[in-house]
């Protein structure tokens, strides 16, 4: 065993500290001098031209300093893909859905921005909308985007070949749909920004993120200028989720207005516009057939899926692989046809969210266990022989390293006395297990890699600076964390600038669950390269040769003589004074198969390592009131390597809370053409203390060879199988096989009913 | 609307503030006076993370009016630590990796806290009942509740004791 001196070890986290103390600044936290109050006019309408804009009432009142629509964006478009670029910031000719920014102000003070948005005049003429993916395809009304026949904003078609051949030699086949409404991220801080041009023009701006190099470029491509003149600085993100990758409307039009003005200008989102005005997670209708032999294994598998996509493309591409993604790394296939179409409709827009294609994976599982029942196979054996082994390909050519799938799978089951309660369990209680996998990083094009420069200060601690963004999860504390153990530092020793674009290199961001795979990996070459020359330095004091050297607890010494040592603060100051540079910078660049693209070339290595996670719920269901408590919950991930299980465990444990207590049982939005009705805290049911089973986390190390320490992905696999796990023990429970999630009393009840 | 001079009493400071009549309570903390450790979060009362206390009780700041702290004391997050020593709450938060993104964390600290001055002995279901008033999005509360678990009761058993990176329980040696 590799001992390591930080790595693996409980460490609390570096941030904590000022986060208890509650000094840790959030956006919404900044003042700036002279900072002026911006907010945006949304659409009332799903789908309406805009005739005209009148702000010259609202400019009349006192105390507002500006007012922007279309006009004054020169129409720039956003989209994450080139082929995707259908997002005006503002809109000049129509409004796509209940909540489109249309119009924005900036005033002195909150009361007077409010006031001055009621006072602009927007005319409309209101268009026929749609509001579901099925009724937008079959619209002969006006299509929301021209270029865009029967509203198909991305259709991802896979297809392995040999699909009907071996349809036609399988045992058994199901076809099963299944269905799940929208969900929404609801991070605790709600969206702001804030944004100023600095006195050499250079644009500034603080807001959530999920790397600030993705917030940087579509700033400067829209106010054409150079990347070096826009900063997004670090700041304290109050989770993410997935819902804050891409640059938002509200970045750009608050660095407009504070272009216009002059002035530094904050806005603040309010709940109910940080769940319609951000992103949501896509509703969703999914088709599993499936065909399998007499054994259960899957020969052959067609998965049909519709997206609602909203009204913009946002990452519709990767939205619309990802569920698919998860599916064909967990299970194996024989063969594989997937059909993914993404449509738009007159709703807000839809995003990445960490347990993305809750009804895609909670379907294929419960349809797992509906094809074990009928072969009389325990579901665990079912998903045992399907299950992803390492050295592996996946459907679409991606290599599978390190693999311990099975191993979550038996741990999982022995923690949870599955073979003593599974068929055994008395009425309305039952059990049920979720696997899983999720990629550690995607394709990512110029950004799929990141670099990190190290400087060592004279007093022997270092600097360290990285692109990787902490969004909560902890990555601030992972890179602390690997720059002490590479350097032989102690945690206090390293002082951290990151997610600053100023200073920072270029960096993919927490996006797709690589930043410690990249990221992290980045810091550790980089580390490793001021070792070198901190050895270089030390082995002309110690008199040894440099590789006989090692450092450890500010000490750098002779492996084989540990006595032999010099203190590394010395090492340091004996370079300075003999010009001698012992910083350094390194990077990390994964593998992928560059030419794989989401719609055009779905095929090629995805990313470099995959993680591999089960969950087993266990729950007690009320047949008067359809009420689901839940029992026990046992979390198995393989993480490929621990760094902090402290940490570790935090994230398993958020995850089963969103993914299975919440994304099972209670969260979905509710509509009324086109409009949210439950945007705010009061009316989406999230998870409370009180709701939560007892977790019992199992961290399972496949140490993967191309990640830093051993580490890919970690917890993901967790939010997703758990989503699987709940929906299978409340099938369990109840004798029927739930077909529409999320899980609420109602529809327990009436599943019930129906078999009474 | 008239303005109005005020003194609130905050974290045992007496503060003056000119205030409107509808100003809550959190727009005076974070806006006039800069504790901005108290967060918006739903600006509803529902998700706990504004949460003060007012002579002791834990309350919504967004809900209350300034006006209604007159004459109370007024405790924010900002008050919990002796100068640059943690409280044995806010300790065990940091120990037993009860933070993640932060944002609901005073407003947890302010309910947790206020509990420990209440019942100096909660079991489990009591803690949890507690934060059931305060929202987090991240944790999935476990490392909450075990945090307020192990201030109240120290234990040796804890895998952060255990570690010895750092001693998470004050009454360990």
């Amino acid at each position: 065993m590799t001992d390591y001196n930080i790595i693996g070890t409980r460490m609390p986290r570096v941030d904590s500290r000022a986060k208890v103390m509650g000094k840790a600044k959030f956006t919404a936290d900044l003042k700036l001098p002279h900072m002026l109050v911006g907010k945006i006019k949304r659409s009332p309408y799903a789908h309406a031209r805009i005739i005209s804009i009148d702000a010259s009432k609202a400019l009349a009142l006192p105390g507002v300093r500006s007012v922007v629509t279309g006009k004054d964006t020169e129409g720039v478009k956003w989209g994450v893909f080139a082929y995707t670029r259908d997002q005006q910031f503002l809109q000049t000719d129509k409004a796509r859905y209940i909540g489109d920014e249309v119009a924005a102000v900036a005033a002195v003070d909150e009361e007077t921005a409010a006031k001055a948005l009621d006072l602009i005049d927007v005319t409309y003429e209101e268009l026929p909308a749609v509001y579901d993916p099925m009724a937008a395809m079959a619209s002969e009304t006006e299509l929301i985007h021209a270029e865009f026949p029967n509203n198909i904003n991305i259709h991802v078609n896979i297809d392995t070949g040999n699909v009907d051949e071996n349809f036609a030699k399988a045992h058994y086949i199901r076809e099963d749909t299944f269905t799940a409404p929208e969900e929404s991220y609801f991070q605790a801080e709600p969206y702001a920004v804030v944004a100023r041009f600095d006195s050499d023009d250079c644009l500034e701006v603080w807001c959530p993120n999920g790397g600030p190099h993705m917030k940087s470029k579509p700033l400067s491509n829209s106010f054409k200028i150079p990347l070096h003149k826009v900063k997004i600085r670090r700041i304290a993100i109050g989770g993410a989720f997935g819902g804050r990758s891409e640059i938002c409307p509200a970045d750009y039009i608050c660095a407009l207005l504070a272009k216009k003005t002059g002035c530094p200008v904050k806005i603040q989102f309010t709940r109910e516009e940080n769940t319609i005005g951000t992103r949501q997670g896509h509703s969703m209708i999914t088709t599993h057939k499936t065909g399998v032999d007499k054994e259960g294994r899957v020969l052959a598998r067609e998965t049909t899926c519709y997206m609602d996509g909203g009204a913009y493309s946002s990452t519709g591409p990767i939205a619309t692989s990802v569920p698919f993604l998860s599916m064909e790394q967990a299970y194996r296939m024989g063969s594989v046809r997937y059909n993914g179409y993404r449509v738009y409709t007159n709703k807000p827009i839809r995003g990445m969210i960490r347990t993305h294609g809750r009804g895609f994976a909670a379907g294929l599982d419960t349809q797992l266990d509906m094809i074990a029942e009928h072969l009389g196979i325990d579901p665990v054996e079912m998903r045992l022989r399907n299950s992803r082994q390492p050295g592996e390909y996946t459907s679409t050519k991606s290599l599978v390293s390190s693999c311990a799938m099975d191993e979550t799978i038996h741990k999982a089951v022995e923690k949870s006395g599955w073979k003593e309660k599974w068929g055994k369990l008395p009425p309305f209680h039952g059990i049920g297990i979720g696997t899983n996998s999720v990629q550690t990083g995607f394709p990512m094009g110029i950004r799929g890699g990141s670099q990190s420069f190290i400087k060592f200060n004279e007093d022997g601690e270092a600097t360290v600076m990285s692109g990787v963004v902490d969004n909560g999860q902890g990555n601030e504390n992972m890179l602390v964390q690997i720059a002490a153990e590479e350097l032989g530092l102690l945690p206090e020793d390293i002082h951290l600038v990151n997610a600053d674009t100023e200073t920072t290199s270029s960096d993919p961001g927490s996006y797709s669950q690589v930043s410690t795979f990249v990221g992290g990996q980045a810091v550790k070459n980089a580390a490793a390269n001021c070792k070198e020359k901190l050895f270089e330095v030390a082995s002309k004091i110690l008199k040894v040769p440099a590789d006989a050297l090692a450092a450890k607890n500010r000490m750098i010494f002779v492996k084989d003589a540990p006595e032999k040592c010099v203190p590394l603060k010395k090492v340091v100051r004996v370079a300075l004074t003999n010009f001698i540079s012992v910083n350094a910078e390194g990077g990390y660049w994964p593998k992928v198969d560059m030419k794989r693209e989401w719609v055009s070339n779905p095929y090629g290595q995805m990313c470099e390592a995959f993680s591999f996670g089960t969950t087993i719920i266990e729950v007690k269901v009320d047949p008067q009131t359809g009420q689901v408590t839940v029992l026990n919950c046992v979390a198995c991930q393989d993480v490929g390597k621990a760094l902090n299980p402290l940490v570790l465990e935090g994230q398993f444990e958020g995850s089963v809370a969103m993914g299975g207590q919440g994304g099972m049982l209670t969260e979905y939005h509710e509509w009324k053409e086109g409009r949210c009705l439950n945007p705010t805290m009061l009316d989406y049911k999230l998870p409370l203390a009180c709701d939560m089973p007892p977790i019992h986390n199992i961290i399972v190390e496949s140490i993967e060879p191309k990640g830093p320490y051993g580490a890919k992905e970690a917890a993901m696999s967790i939010a997703m199988s758990a989503a699987q796990a709940y929906a299978g023990a409340v099938s369990n429970a109840i004798g029927v096989y739930m077909d529409s999630f999320p899980l609420t009393p109602d529809k327990i009840l009436a599943a019930i009913k129906k078999i009474k | 609307m008239e303005k109005l001079d005020l003194i609130l009493n905050i974290n045992n400071k007496p503060m003056d503030v000119r205030i409107t009549p509808n100003d809550t309570l959190l727009e005076v903390l974070r806006d006039h006076l800069d504790f901005t450790g108290s967060k918006e979060s739903c600006g509803e009362g529902v998700c706990g993370s504004c949460t003060v206390q007012l002579d002791g009780k834990p309350v919504r700041s967004c809900l209350t009016l300034a006006l209604e702290a007159e004459g109370c004391n007024v405790k924010t997050v900002e008050g919990l630590a002796d100068g640059d020593k943690l409280s044995p709450l806010q300790e065990s938060f940091v120990n037993h990796g009860a933070v993640q993104c932060g944002f609901c964390t005073p407003g947890m600290l302010m309910t947790a806290d206020a509990l420990l001055q209440q019942n100096s002995n909660p079991d489990e279901d009591t803690i949890r009942k507690a934060l059931s008033g305060n929202i987090c999005r991240c944790t999935g509360y476990a490392k909450i509740v075990e945090a307020v678990a192990h201030t109240a009761h120290p234990d040796d058993q804890c895998p952060e004791c255990a570690s010895g990176i750092k001693s998470c329980c004050k009454t360990k040696e």
